[in-house]
């Protein structure tokens, strides 16, 4: 039957959408909205990075209108609040805003202006941390889901040995042997590569047909890698690790991040796995399309809700850890001040000056709960099962 | 089933032998050499770094060493580098130290958090379960070096007791008996709530979720209206089947025997097994951060494995 034809309704349009038009971030906002706490994370979420960058240009630069780094030995130990002694300080001594906002620790260096360095350690830490460990368990995930499939043979994994221990040889300074064994490692990649397109089967003799067999599924060896990674002592791994390289915030970062992928690539992979039999999946694949496009235009989007959680969640764990490791000594060297050092240094001064324990402790506390509340809010708002349930 | 066990089994020792060359691996590549520790000590000349270099075998190749400290692990000949003492003494002593304080930190975790869990999942969206939501929150996020501070300012200006330590500094001469076991119960008290806080958030929020998925259930409605008195509906055929996937937590509670908290026992001087493992990494002393590394590995597996087995006991739908 033709509408046109009956002539019921000229204006009407098939194209025409009939529920009210949102788009998906306005739909997100809608219910994001609902759960108050989320919002109170978010604002404070926002407030800290301003804070931090504001934080980085006013203390550093030759001249800082904040100076962490100024010692008063005159004025040590003063409370949140008091005001100068000015006939005590030379001139480029007194505070900017004339007094200490929230006091000065044994050294007379002024808090407030070492809680605004530090929070830039605790942002950059977070986020870069978190950021390496959902780069790998991204990669590490998505080849698990998507290639899990695939067989890795044995002569990839003989190669694979090869190439690392002439590697670690070439490193433990015995160059000659560690530069023979890469040479032949890749001459004979380089040689695969060559003789790829040929018909390989009859080049090989019959007791060399052994390293052609399948060895394990890629998803069985990373997973395996997992479970590996997830039997170590998580932050005993990390003092270890921290230990034993030099002191830098860079050190931390990656350490933090090189031991946190775990979880994301667990949910990646077991997303993969099911977005990987749907009938979107086949429909692009069949029009052509490359694994590639596939995985990122397709697929990862439709993955990314739970990554996008527990990343936000990470961030909080991750600045945690930063600030154990801190208050444990480890970590960023000395005059540079984080949350967790300015705290460690105060705890010999507990009774008397107790500021420079609770300012950092909540400064920490009110950071780490917005992430967690804001990743919880997320998550409701993302998983459409817990939503109606609410 | 005895298939799966054999194959875990198996599986769990492939795993245990990369997790011993992984950690073997990071500690030796690392910069720095035990044997350049404290090159300012003038009793540490070239002759006796040598002789502590042959000691040790670090002179061999890797895989030599590797073997070596595996083999001697094994034999239980392992010495620590620091005083020469038997690595797994060491620790089997240190590990009684810790035991309390697991201990009484699992009981004060399972009895608080199941009663939290259950009332908030029953008062769903009211006062008790926005609040008791939003503390559980506040104890994760909270850094536990701050809060045992807190709380020592807390307990030192109340109630006047000393808790730094495992018992008070020269108790043993004079004291009565009952005093001494009250000093302990003192110092046992607060890293062991602090060792316990964040695993009081997360099981009761756990309870919390598991208690709503069961409580949504049709069996549920049918035993609401054939009209039983909410006790029994929420305790008896709610409770009993939200209790499934907690059997199988007792075997992951495993790998916290030795886990410990390096933070909260250096703060209170515990001497446990976290704290020694922090003095190991400080010292250089790699036959005991290795070993503890093993031994925590050998109890995470360990830990999984029971929990898997405690599944196939209690669940009868599952069968492998």
């Amino acid at each position: 039957m033709n509408i046109e034809e009956k002539g019921v309704n000229p204006d009407f349009q098939f194209e025409a959408p009939l529920a009210p038009k949102r788009t998906r971030l306005q739909e997100f906002w809608l219910v994001f909205r609902q759960n108050r706490l989320a919002i109170l994370g978010l604002f404070i979420f926002i407030l800290f990075f301003c804070c931090a960058i504001v934080g980085l240009f006013m203390t550093s630069g030759p001249d800082p209108l904040f100076d962490p780094a100024m010692i008063r030995l005159q004025e040590k130990l003063r409370p949140p609040l008091a005001k100068p002694n000015l006939d005590s300080l030379r001139r480029e001594e007194i505070p900017s805003l004339g007094f200490y906002l929230m006091g000065t620790d044994d050294l007379g260096r002024d808090v407030f202006a070492r809680m605004l360095q530090g929070a830039w350690v605790s942002l950059t830490v977070g986020f870069v941390a978190v950021g390496i460990s959902v780069l790998i368990g991204i990669f590490m995930g998505g080849i698990a889901g998507y290639f899990g499939q695939h067989h890795i043979r044995v002569d990839h994994i003989l190669l694979t040995l090869l190439l690392i221990s002439g590697t670690s040889l070439v490193m433990a300074h015995s160059i000659r042997f560690g530069a023979v064994l890469l040479c032949l490692t890749l001459a004979y990649i380089f040689y695969s590569f060559s003789t790829k397109n040929r018909s390989r089967e009859k080049t090989f003799p019959s007791w060399a047909k052994v390293f052609r067999k399948n060895a394990v599924s890629v998803d069985t060896l990373i997973m395996r890698i997992v479970d590996i990674m997830l039997c170590f002592p998580s932050f005993f791994l990390i003092l270890t690790v921290v230990a034993l390289l030099p002191a830098s915030i860079y050190n931390i970062m990656i350490v933090i991040g090189l031991t946190s992928w775990m979880g994301t690539t667990r949910f990646v992979r077991a997303e993969f796995l099911s977005l990987r039999e749907q009938d979107f999946v086949a429909a692009v694949k069949t029009l052509g399309a490359g694994n590639f496009r596939i995985i990122f235009r397709h697929m990862m989007p439709n993955a990314i809700a739970p990554v996008l959680v527990s990343a936000t969640i990470g961030i909080a764990t991750a600045i945690l850890t930063e600030a154990g490791l801190s208050f444990l000594g480890f970590g960023v060297p000395p005059p540079h001040a984080t949350w967790g050092n300015i705290l460690s240094d105060g705890k010999n001064f507990i009774f008397d000056a107790p500021w420079l324990t609770f300012i950092p402790g909540i400064a920490i506390l009110i950071v780490v709960l917005s992430f967690n509340l804001f990743g919880e809010g997320l998550r409701d708002v993302l998983n459409p099962k817990l939503r109606e349930r609410h | 089933m005895i298939s799966f066990i054999g194959r875990s089994v198996i599986q769990k020792i492939i795993t245990l032998f990369f997790v011993s060359i992984v950690s073997f691996l990071i500690i030796h590549i690392a910069p720095g050499k035990p044997s350049q520790v404290d090159p300012m000590n003038p009793k540490f000349t070239p002759e006796v770094v040598e002789r502590f270099r042959k000691e040790f075998h670090l002179d061999k190749p890797l895989h030599v060493q590797y073997l070596y400290f595996y083999k001697n692990l094994f034999t239980g000949e392992t010495v620590s580098w620091k005083d020469n003492q038997s690595v797994l003494k060491k620790i089997w002593e240190r590990f009684l130290n810790s035991l309390p304080l697991f201990i009484v930190g699992t009981i004060i975790t399972w009895t608080l958090s199941f009663p939290i869990g259950i009332r908030s999942a029953i008062f769903r969206g009211q006062f008790y379960d926005r609040s008791a939501t939003f503390l559980s929150y506040l104890l994760i996020s909270i850094p536990g070096f701050f809060f045992a501070y807190v709380l020592i300012i807390f307990v030192v200006n109340q109630f006047h007791v000393p808790v730094i330590g495992m018992e008070t500094f020269g108790i043993g001469d004079g004291a009565s008996l009952p005093h001494i076991f009250m000093d302990r119960i003192w110092h046992l008290l607060l890293p062991s709530v602090l060792g316990a806080t964040g695993g009081i958030a997360v099981l009761s929020r756990y309870v919390r979720s598991q208690m709503l998925e069961v409580e949504g259930q049709d069996y549920i409605r049918t035993a609401r209206a054939k009209g039983l008195p909410p006790e029994q509906v929420h305790y008896k055929h709610a409770l009993r089947n939200a209790l499934l996937p907690f059997v199988t937590m007792f075997g992951l509670i495993l790998p916290g025997l030795i886990g410990g908290s390096v933070i909260i026992e250096s703060i209170f001087s515990w001497p446990g097994m976290g704290r020694m493992a922090y003095e190991a990494i400080l010292a250089r002393d790699y036959p005991i951060i290795l070993t503890v590394n093993f031994v925590s590995a050998v109890l995470v597996l360990a830990g999984t494995f029971i929990s898997d087995l405690l599944y196939l006991i209690v669940d009868p739908r599952i069968r492998l």
